[in-house]
């Protein structure tokens, strides 16, 4: 009981809600303090003291001028934190992150799988993991670009929303000033004709700028043209069209062992040799022009169905039982071979009765072919897969030029090249350890994804910070010309976005401030300094556009758009409101624990109970508050 | 707690009840508890009023996480617990239910009132006398003064215009969420369109007809409007675009039957083993034939495809796609016309859907497939708005915006009738309630005058979440006013330049009257059933008394 002897209250929201627009927590009621009320007082019984009502009415009662305030500022906290884990990830000197789940070990630079494994908790900062999936769906590269973009345009902004200017100010400037930089990188854009050699070129700069960044960038040369002609492969006239399905019909396969430099294209389709049954051996491994049936069918002596059961009367009849089982799959094999086919693909098992009988009649099968694979063949091939055997005629197979089984270091692959439908291709990626192939393959997707974004909008910028640095020129002359506060956000968005030129110093070691102020003095001083960027071979400044470092500008362009979409929802939140779990009866029982000391009435400010903590904890800069429980973090070269 | 309940149970009550219950009585204890837990309210989503509203992130009871600034939303997440301030979220949800819009306007408004009692219980007004004010200055407003105003604006006449729709439309939609309505609005103004019934006759249509579907990824200039349906995700066909289809709707899988009790197959001899399987494979033909045969190019199921049926559908062309969602399923059926088939079998021509162009189609790294109906078909019956943004939380913001502007959209259908907004409206009614007080006699006099400081509330609360100094702009609104210019609103693009008066003659910004009324007199309703009450008597919760404090 509290001292007041308080009545017993009534909540206002459910028990373990916690509201967090922090502001005053003190009672503003002095009305009943003074004047007239206390007329009423007087008249009621002692223990209702005046002291009572008021601690009755002590509700989280806002001010008006300050409200939201420090939620603002905790929330930009929050995603700074978030961003600080990124952050050394970007650019070729980079440097990658470890983030193991108990169960799996992953070694990666991409901005979008550390933000997916990190696990963050914190409401406000899943914007940022949000931006960088949204990123990555469409343009695939530029994911810790615009994770670190965003926080830095609310870091800059910090300042003003401390002084008191009003959020909605500063995010209506953030669309203006975001809206005028999009619009500047499509006037900077050079677009090309992919169907010239220079457009040829700006392909193939275009994958390796991207690679650059990447674990696998000392074999750009290597990768680069093979991405490329992957992706053009896609669509037979250079158009748009074929461009859709990249994850589906560009194949990549990784096969742990040998060296990086032994990875290698397949115009067609490549899949590792499948488990064999005996009689393998004997079978033909070469053909030409062969006609491919593939199979959504077991070829193998069993059970045709779970719930069928055969009785007999006549032990006679057992005999006739098994002929009939081996008839039946005699029959599914007559069919695959009368039908004319000389290569067998099936997503079930194939037996090895059925590889015995293929073999002798001079057929190639592979069964347990995965689905992703089969289904490739059958665009290549234009085959149709079949779930049944029966009725299978000339039109549900395909055909390529040339079939093969053969060595690949010390794996066996089967490959098919000259399909008619030459859409589809397969990277075959080699390397040391598991970690090194899965991250080679997420650089080598984001390469894919630039190259097919590239093709699309077939216009570029600049790398290298020369674009944002142009784009932040830009904002600043014309921030000149507005009016008011505008000129300051819009001023302080333009300085945002020489976090990217920054932060590529930084990571390389070289002093971001010299070399920012030297490409800020190219760019506003010559004409023809617009491309000027950082040398993160030299540490100093070169034209980045010339040196062949491009981007697509819609890369550029999104993450601008995206970055700016972000900052201003998290600018424009000035209260979290976190309901209890509904399975976790630990958040209402923790609430409860204090709650007989309190009396009756429970202030809501004094509801924020842990939550609250995980979101303060931020404003000293921790980062565990924003991740899962059970989270540790260890950075730096002392760190492990 | 049993010191406290000896007095009560000295006092008669407690010693009634059940051990465990809670009582309060009297101004004190349950009047001003009430007003203040409905202030309370109202002060979290009051800064999310007019177009400069802030947003509030909720993080509901499994976890979502909701960024809003929609009042009806907030309200609806925040469990209240309260009993009085329930009355408010109640009110706010019946104003949304009614009119989509202006929810915000009804808990604002509502709590406002509830906070000018505080003064004037505090000079010793009992609440009953509050009650008859306000329901005086209640009735005088909703009849004599608010309609008046619907004659400053010239109202909404052909539903049909793509211009007069967007009228309505756009103040909606930028109170949402700003910088929205220019790319928005014409979008939902078309869905609108394509979807009203008949050529003739009055404009009318079904709230339901216009569906988002969310696409995480770029921004909002790509969103669009599509006449007919979406569906997020792809087909299951190897073949992927059909013109002029007829459409086959299966509300159960596409699979051969089996029993739901447990059933074994006897077989008797060799002959019976070797054509089981066939049987069951030329049954599958015979159905998907029977299908093809009719004429349909796609087949849509609800359920599971069979690996067999997938085979003989590609057999014989068709296109297939699998839509998880019963209620996806029922407006892919209304899109398109069809009748959702719960047996496997060939369709009747009435049950057969038809659409004009089915295509897959690759959005922000994810496979869509479109049903689109081309110009001026008769079964399009329903438009789907593809919006893209790159969080989710600004995607779910603007689905909710877009259906307020719907809602609006519909309600401007039924009843063009428009009043002047940006505060204007409340400005008005503000100084005209006020002019009423002055000519009534009695205590509820001062109520009335409260009612209408109360109506301020919307102008200052728009200056304030604009960032302008609300009293300077409160004045000069009056001002305004007063010396005849009625349309007078608060300009909100005045924020962050400096010497800009906040007000404007013209805003352009116009409200319907019907939401307004409604929102009014829902405010007005709750305000009163809270002031009515004088005693709070609770229950022991059951359950082992969790709930207790």
């Amino acid at each position: 009981m509290g001292p007041m002897g308080m009545r017993p209250g009534i909540i206002l929201l459910r028990e373990g809600t916690d509201t967090s627009q922090v502001s005053s927590r003190h009672c503003h009621f002095h009305y009943f303090v003074d004047g007239r009320l206390d007329y009423h007082f007087n008249n009621l019984p002692k223990r209702f003291s005046l002291t009572s009502i008021t601690i009755a009415f002590d509700f989280n009662i806002h001010s008006t001028s300050t409200q939201g305030k420090a939620q603002l500022i905790s929330n930009i906290n929050a995603c700074q934190a978030v961003a600080d884990a990124v952050r050394t990830t970007l650019g070729p000197r980079g440097m990658d992150k470890l983030v193991a789940d108990g169960r799996r070990v992953t070694i990666s630079n991409d901005g979008a799988t550390i933000m997916r494994l990190l696990e963050i908790e914190h409401p406000a900062a899943k914007t940022l993991v949000d931006i960088s999936m949204s990123q990555d769906a469409e343009v695939g590269d530029g994911t810790t670009s615009v994770v670190l973009l965003a926080v830095e345009i609310l870091k800059q902004m910090k300042p003003f929303i401390e002084e008191g200017v009003h959020p909605q100010i500063i995010i209506r400037n953030i669309r203006l000033a975001s809206g005028l930089a999009v619009q500047k990188v499509r006037d900077l854009a050079i677009s090309f004709d992919i169907h010239t050699p220079e457009g040829e070129d700006m392909l193939l700069k275009t994958a390796s700028t991207a690679l650059n960044s990447k674990l696998i960038s000392s074999h750009q040369d290597l990768f680069a043209p093979m991405i490329v002609d992957a992706v053009k492969s896609l669509s037979a006239d250079g158009g748009a069209d074929g461009l859709d399905d990249l994850r589906g019909m560009i194949g990549i396969k990784k096969i742990p062992g040998g060296d990086v430099r032994q990875s290698f294209l397949v115009k067609g389709v490549a899949f590792k040799k499948t488990f064999s049954y005996a009689g393998f051996e004997q079978m033909t491994k070469k053909f030409a022009n062969p006609k491919i049936l593939l199979l959504n069918v077991e070829l193998e002596l069993k059970n045709e169905k779970e719930n069928a059961e055969v009785r007999i009367e006549d032990p006679e009849q057992y005999q006739s039982i098994v002929d009939a089982e081996w008839q039946v799959i005699y029959d599914k094999l007559d069919s695959c071979v009368a039908c004319g086919a000389n290569i067998v693909l099936s997503k079930l098992p194939i037996g090895d009765l059925a590889t015995q009988y293929f073999a002798d009649r001079g057929l190639f099968c592979a069964g347990r072919v995965e689905d992703g694979d089969l289904k490739r063949v059958a665009k290549a091939t234009g085959a149709t897969i079949q779930t049944s055997t029966n009725g299978l005629f000339v039109g549900v197979l395909g055909t390529c030029a040339d079939f093969e089984e053969t060595r690949v270091g010390d794996e066996r692959f089967n490959i098919f090249t000259g399909c008619p439908n030459s859409l589809t291709s397969t990277m075959v990626l080699r390397g040391g350890s598991e970690q090194f192939i899965a991250e080679s393959e997420r650089s080598i997707h984001d390469a894919l994804m630039v190259v097919k974004r590239s093709l699309k909008s077939r216009s570029v910028v600049a790398g290298g910070g020369a674009v944002e640095l142009e784009v932040a020129k830009h904002l600043r002359e014309h921030a000149l010309r507005i009016e008011g506060k505008g000129q300051l956000i819009v001023n302080a968005f333009a300085r945002a976005l020489e976090i990217v030129p920054r932060q590529l110093c930084d990571n390389a070691g070289f002093d971001s401030n010299d070399i920012l102020s030297a490409l800020r003095r190219k760019h506003t001083q010559d004409e023809d300094g617009k491309w000027y960027g950082v040398d993160i071979e030299n540490g100093g400044i070169l034209d980045t556009f010339a040196a062949g470092i491009w981007e697509p500008s819609d890369n550029k362009s999104f993450s601008l758009a995206s970055a700016a979409e972000a900052a201003g929802v998290i600018l424009s939140i000035d209260e979290t409101v976190i309901n209890p779990r509904s399975q976790d009866p630990g958040a209402a029982t923790g609430m409860m624990g204090g709650g007989g000391g309190m009396g009756g009435q429970k202030p809501l400010s004094n509801m924020m109970g842990g939550a609250m903590d995980a979101v303060n904890a931020q404003q000293g800069g921790s980062r565990s508050g924003n991740l899962g429980n059970g989270v540790s973090y260890l950075k730096g070269r002392g760190g492990g | 707690m049993a010191q406290s309940m000896a007095y009560n149970q000295a006092a008669g009550i407690g010693g009634m009840l059940k051990k465990g219950h809670k009582a309060m009585e009297g101004l004190e204890g349950a009047t001003l508890r009430n007003v203040e837990a409905c202030h309370e309210i109202s002060t979290i989503t009051r800064t999310s009023l007019g177009p400069n509203g802030m947003n509030k992130l909720v993080v509901n009871h499994l976890g979502k996480i909701i960024v809003t600034s929609d009042c009806a939303t907030i309200v609806k997440s925040l469990e209240i617990e309260h009993p009085a301030a329930k009355m408010l979220q109640l009110a706010a949800e019946a104003q949304d239910f009614e009119c989509g819009d202006g929810t915000n306007l009804v808990v604002s408004f509502a709590g406002e009132l509830l906070m000018q009692t505080v003064d004037l219980f505090r000079m010793g007004l009992h609440p009953s006398d509050v009650v008859v004010g306000y329901t005086k200055a209640g009735d005088k407003m909703l009849k004599e003064f608010l309609p008046p105003l619907a004659e400053l604006v010239k109202p909404m006449t052909n539903g049909r215009e793509k211009e007069e729709l967007l009228r309505v439309i756009r103040p909606v939609l930028a109170a949402k969420y700003l910088g929205s309505e220019d790319i928005l609005a014409p979008l939902v103004a078309e869905a609108c369109l394509g979807t009203m019934k008949s050529s003739t006759g009055p404009a009318s249509f079904s709230v339901e007809s216009v569906r988002v579907a969310k696409i995480l990824g770029g921004d909002i200039s790509q969103s669009l409007v599509v006449q007919g349906f979406v569906a997020l995700r792809g087909l299951e066909t190897t073949l992927t675009s059909a013109e002029d289809a007829k459409i086959v709707v299966f509300g159960c899988g596409i699979e051969a039957s089996a029993t739901e009790a447990k059933g074994t197959v006897l077989m008797k001899n060799a002959d019976d083993l070797k054509n089981y399987n066939k049987s069951e494979e030329k049954k599958m033909e015979e159905i998907i034939k029977s299908i093809a045969d009719s004429g349909v190019k796609v087949c849509v199921s609800g359920g599971t495809v069979s690996e067999m049926a997938m085979h003989f559908i590609e057999r014989y062309g068709m296109l297939c796609l699998k839509i998880g969602s019963k209620w996806e399923l029922r407006r892919l059926c209304v899109a398109t016309g069809a009748t959702a088939l719960v047996r496997l079998g060939a369709p009747t021509p009435d049950e057969m859907g038809h659409c004009d162009h089915v295509h897959q189609k690759e959005v922000g790294g994810r496979p869509v497939t479109i049903f689109s109906q081309s110009e001026g078909s008769k079964t399009s019956k329903l438009a789907t708005i593809v919006l893209r943004a790159s969080t989710s939380s600004v995607l779910a913001d603007l689905e909710r915006a877009i259906d307020d502007g719907v809602h609006a959209a519909r309600t401007a259908c039924k009843d063009g009738k428009l009043v002047p907004g940006a505060g204007a409206t409340e400005m008005e009614l503000s100084l005209k309630v006020r002019a009423f007080a002055d000519t009534c006699p009695g205590l509820d006099q001062y109520a009335i005058r409260a009612f209408g400081k109360a109506l301020e509330v919307v102008p200052r609360t728009l200056a304030e979440n604009a960032g302008l100094d609300q009293s300077v702009v409160v004045a000069a609104l009056g001002a305004a006013h007063a010396s005849g210019k009625l349309s007078a609103g608060v300009d909100i693009d005045a924020m962050g330049i400096t010497g800009a008066s906040g007000v404007s003659d013209e805003t352009g910004v116009l409200d319907l009257y019907h939401t307004k009324a409604s929102a009014f007199k829902l405010a007005i309703d709750a305000a009163l059933t809270v002031l009515r009450v004088d005693q709070i008597i609770m229950s022991k919760q059951a359950g082992g008394g969790a709930g207790m404090m």
